[in-house]
């Protein structure tokens, strides 16, 4: 028989001037589970909760059920005033009397008496029949992995590094840098490239605590949270590395846009990269451009936005018309994207450089004309309806960023997902740079396609997140939350009755459960450090062995068989 | 016009807290609903709301978070096809669909919270009430 103490909080008034204490004390002295009923000015205050306290101590109650105010407003400090106080969470319960029952239900004093005694008997059932989950504690491993070495990579790395941990960097070229070792200057500041990466690359060269594989193809990782281990060959020797968390700044491609505006069909129709390939050997005499905008992006494949091939284009389309004598630079577009302070600035200081700015529509592109070089562009100008025939020398394209081909792979064996485009997708509304598997973070344009400063700050945000983690000896698998205080639980299954049928395998949003070999059968196993207790395996289980202790189906059906 | 008693499966995250605000600005509701707080809107079973049902509540709601603001990595799009192919057991059973009311993205707001309540209220008053139709199969336990 277990051995309730309810406490009923008048709130000062707030709860008892529409609901009738005295009938729900003699409804309450006939529940044989109830030991003693105490009913309190208000259960918030200190002086209070302590009283109560000392009553549970002194009448070894088994249980609490606090009948007061919600969770959200001042029911928490109650639990936790009693927490403190020495009585175990998962002995007490609170049920809401204040903002689900008197607040809302002034004007019916008969009604919200008989639902306050319902609430409380549902309260009292969820007491008697909720169950403790496990937890398990793994130690972590204080070493730091991160899947590339371009800006983003690179600062998560310095920045781990200067927190005292260790950091192994997996870069698949030879040389760390990333995108950067490509371009010419970056922008909003137009600084050189090869200046912002040196300090970075100096870091990880003589940094004792960075170790840098390059030339590293990843195998498999496996394990969990704090504990990775991630096989793989650098320069044809096949290594492993165990790492608490795993930062994945693997970055993205260029798009190549082979057949559009006769790109690769004739001379002087280039990309952006190709531009900075030549700023990159030196001046040369580009002639009057055009930059044609949002080629191959924001179209029916591509409907994003890239982001940075607007900002490109303002920044080289500055670098020639400073020249002297300035060429004449157009810059086709179909609407500029320059969001935010530095890059409006940027934009207008083009615009006084002399560049000019012919918006097109996306029915009716630029076309290039000319027999086997750029003769010139004729263009429908979408502002004032004419069609504009610019002579020019060059044709730039700025073309957007799209994702790795093998995303989709690493992806799998990391246990996180991409999104329907192929860019790492994050935990969208709260959750920046984390993914569905706690300790993977993402970061730079393996993300989404951004600059390389925004990258940078991304992987040094990353890395803070990440020390988090790593500055935890032991982690226990119910702080694993992603939501504000614990986990409610871990799911679990009964060993017995489980029939290995897999629909909680592919229920599960965080790929907890597997399958695993008992005897000669299959039954599902939870994975703790992975099971969020959101229950999506809980109704998908054909015989109900799978349950959530907290919340199981003798609890919700007691609830239910006393809610009226 | 009889008095329908409605169970309520609300989520921790969107559907109590609308239940909460609506009751923190004092909103007046007729009282013969329950709040049972859940987890998430995914962990809400079937055989929870029909065991509801049988024993007598007219009306079951379940509140969860807005597509795309799940707590749980979209577990409430799971739970959505769930409640559809429930409708049309509770259409073939003779139940009714309209019996059963979920509400994704909606419930967060107290105003909206109110909103849903009163209108599943009027709803489910012109219905038969559900308690003597069944008692006769046995249904109720």
């Amino acid at each position: 028989m277990a051995n309730i103490v309810v406490f009923l909080c008048r709130c000062f008034g707030e709860i008892d001037n529409t609901i009738d204490f005295d009938f729900l004390r003699k409804e309450l002295s006939r529940d044989p589970s109830v030991s003693s009923l105490s009913i309190v000015d208000s259960l918030c205050l200190e002086t209070d909760i302590e009283k109560a306290a000392f009553q549970i101590k002194e009448t070894h109650a088994d249980k609490v059920l606090i009948a007061a105010c919600s969770t959200l407003s001042r029911g928490n400090l109650t639990v936790d005033g009693l927490i403190k106080e020495g009585v175990e969470r998962h002995k007490i319960g609170l049920v809401d009397i204040r903002e689900g029952c008197s607040w809302i239900h002034g004007n019916d004093s008969e009604g919200a008496t008989k639902k306050a005694k319902d609430l409380i008997n549902m309260g009292i059932a969820a007491l008697q029949h909720k169950e403790v989950s496990e937890d398990i504690s793994v130690t972590v491993n204080p070493d730091a992995l991160i899947i590339g070495a371009g800006p983003a990579g690179l600062a998560a790395a310095t920045s781990l590094a200067k927190t005292g941990l260790k950091v192994n960097i997996l870069e698949r070229t030879n040389a760390p840098g990333g995108m950067l070792r490509l371009i010419s200057r970056c922008y909003p500041d137009n600084e050189d490239a090869s200046d912002k990466l040196e300090p970075y690359i100096r870091e990880v060269e003589t940094n004792p605590l960075i170790t840098l594989h390059p030339q590293s193809k990843i195998a498999s990782i496996e394990g969990d949270t704090g504990n990775f281990t991630v096989q793989f060959s650098s320069q044809g020797k096949d290594n492993s590395i165990q790492s608490g968390i795993i930062i994945v700044a693997t970055g993205a491609k260029i798009f190549f846009p082979t057949g559009l505006y006769r790109y690769g069909e004739i001379r002087n129709v280039i990309t952006q990269m190709e531009l900075e390939r030549q700023f990159l050997k030196g001046s040369f005499d580009a002639g009057k451009t055009v930059f044609i905008q949002c080629t191959g992006a924001r179209n029916k494949e591509r409907p994003y936005c890239s982001t940075i091939c607007c900002p490109i284009s303002l920044k080289n389309a500055t670098r020639l018309a400073e020249e002297e004598p300035g060429p004449e630079v157009f810059i086709l577009h179909r609407g500029i994207m320059t969001p935010g302070n530095t890059l409006e600035k940027y934009y207008r200081d083009t615009l006084s450089k002399g560049v000019q700015f012919i918006r097109f529509e996306e029915e009716r592109p630029p076309r290039i004309m000319g027999d086997d070089h750029v003769d010139h562009v004729e263009v429908y100008d979408a502002v004032n309806g004419i069609t504009r025939k610019i002579e020019t020398d060059l044709v730039v394209l700025s073309t957007p960023l799209v994702p790795n081909n093998d995303n989709a792979r690493l992806a799998q064996m990391l246990g996180i997902e991409v999104d329907r485009y192929g860019f790492f997708s994050e935990i969208y509304p709260m959750h920046p740079l984390e993914t569905k598997m706690d300790g993977i973070f993402i970061c730079g344009s393996a993300r989404w396609p951004v600059s390389s400063d925004q990258a940078m700050t991304q992987g040094e945000a990353a890395a803070m997140k990440a020390v988090s983690y790593l500055r935890q000896s032991e982690i226990a698998a119910s702080t694993l939350s992603r939501v504000p205080g614990l986990k409610s639980g871990h799911a679990r299954v009964d060993p017995d009755f489980c029939t290995g049928c897999g629909n909680c395998v592919a229920a599960c949003p965080f790929d907890a459960c597997h399958l695993e070999k008992l005897g000669d059968r299959y039954i599902s196993t939870v994975n703790m450090m992975r099971c969020k207790a959101c229950g999506s395996c809980v109704p998908v289980c054909p015989n109900g062995s799978m349950q959530i202790p907290e919340h199981n189906y003798r609890m919700v059906g007691e609830m239910i068989k006393r809610a009226f | 016009m009889n008095e329908p008693r409605i169970l309520v499966f609300a989520c921790r995250w969107c559907g109590l807290i609308g239940a909460d605000a609506a009751g923190k600005k004092r909103i007046s509701l007729p009282a013969r609903f329950r709040v049972i707080p859940v987890e998430c809107a995914a962990l809400v079973e079937t055989d929870a709301i029909l065991r509801a049902l049988a024993g007598g509540i007219d009306g079951v709601a379940i509140l969860g978070c807005h597509i795309g603001g799940c707590r749980y990595n979209n577990a409430n799009q799971t739970a959505i096809k769930r409640m559809e192919l429930l409708k049309d057991l509770l259409d073939t059973t003779g139940i009714g669909s309209n019996r059963l009311l979920f509400s994704f993205g909606t419930a967060h707001e107290d105003y909206q919270f109110e909103e849903i309540i009163k209108n599943f209220f009027d709803e489910l008053a012109v219905l038969s009430p559900l308690d003597p139709w069944l008692a006769p199969f046995g249904v109720i336990s």
